[in-house]
């Protein structure tokens, strides 16, 4: 029941947000599988950076066990707030790669234009 | 370019695992399925194993249910002896097994009866620990308390160092039903996952 009522609400305000981007904020329609897209690859951006942050963490506390001599729990390893610092690593990471390819993009567009000038 | 064809792809693996967990009883499956079931009879001693505290002296849920569940198995007449774990606190002050001891002696537990053990900080130290303290006064047959995914582990453990031991997991076969009940079982699951891959690759186990 829970689980329904979860995913009811989500998708009525996936709509309502299709609508307004369409409708109201003239988003193009075929915009949407490029934004899933996009989507997708931040989540796994996310992915690959927890994992990273997992294993660093893990390897780290492996050797101040070692190093010191003093016992480190290795559950800090699994702390939750890693998914959420890996979810920010992610979004930054991603929003750094488009906003380089925008401006290169931009760059080799001004330099075209200014080797046609006579 | 395939880098990030391959990324796209993790994320919408990432996606389904995540839809899968929340909304189907996939959580409940893998967690009968790793877990061990309880197999509750007379032993020499209910081992309860140490479950954090957070704060000094303040036990963590985990911790307050295992200390109630090894309570309440005395109280049935389980076992004779009570022993109980949990490293002593940093900064020093009320360690976990001193404040799991207090509780037991307030239900009415006699304090003859309460072992505690303070020094071990790992599932594999508290095996040895305790076989140190509870071999010498006869005890080989044990009531293991412990949570229900941890216990499959634990129990490998405390046969290694020459326990004989009964399964008295404290959340047997939890039936997550809301969502985030079914994300919150996954933690542990995959806590225990990665725990027991450590302990396998150390040779623990």
């Amino acid at each position: 029941m829970e689980s329904v009522f979860v995913l009811v609400v989500v998708g009525l305000t996936s709509a309502g947000a299709y609508v307004l981007g369409t409708a109201g904020l003239g988003f193009s329609r075929s915009g949407i599988r490029l934004a899933l897209g996009k989507t997708c690859e931040c989540v796994g951006l996310m992915l690959v950076f927890g994992v990273l942050n997992l294993a660093v963490a893990t390897c780290t506390i492996l050797a101040m066990r070692s190093v010191s001599g003093r016992f480190v729990s290795l559950y800090i390893a699994s702390d939750t707030t890693f998914l959420m610092l890996s979810w920010l690593q992610a979004l930054t990471f991603q929003a750094w790669r488009e906003g380089s390819h925008q401006r290169h993009t931009s760059e080799s567009r001004d330099s075209k234009l200014l080797h046609r000038e006579p | 370019m395939s880098g990030w064809r391959f990324i796209r792809g993790l994320g919408i693996v990432t996606v389904v695992a995540f839809l899968l967990v929340c909304f189907t009883p996939l959580p409940n499956l893998l967690n009968r399925w790793t877990g061990v079931s309880a197999q509750l009879q007379p032993a020499a001693a209910i081992v309860v194993l140490g479950g954090g505290t957070e704060g000094v002296g303040v036990l963590s849920t985990s911790s307050l249910r295992r200390t109630v569940h090894g309570i309440t198995l005395f109280q049935r007449g389980f076992a004779p002896l009570l022993a109980l774990s949990g490293p002593a606190s940093q900064p020093p002050g009320r360690g976990e097994a001193e404040v799991r001891a207090e509780l037991a002696r307030l239900f009415g537990v006699s304090p003859a009866a309460i072992v505690t053990e303070t020094t071990a900080r790992t599932t594999r130290a508290e095996a040895a620990c305790m076989a140190a303290l509870l071999h010498p006064k006869g005890v080989s047959k044990i009531l293991l308390v412990t949570g229900y995914a941890h216990m499959a582990r634990a129990r490998r453990l405390f046969e290694k160092v020459g326990f004989t031991v009964q399964p008295a997991p404290v959340d047997d076969l939890s039936e997550a039903s809301k969502p985030e009940a079914r994300w919150g079982l996954m933690r542990p699951l995959a806590q225990e996952f990665l725990a027991r891959t450590y302990y396998r690759v150390a040779g623990y186990l």
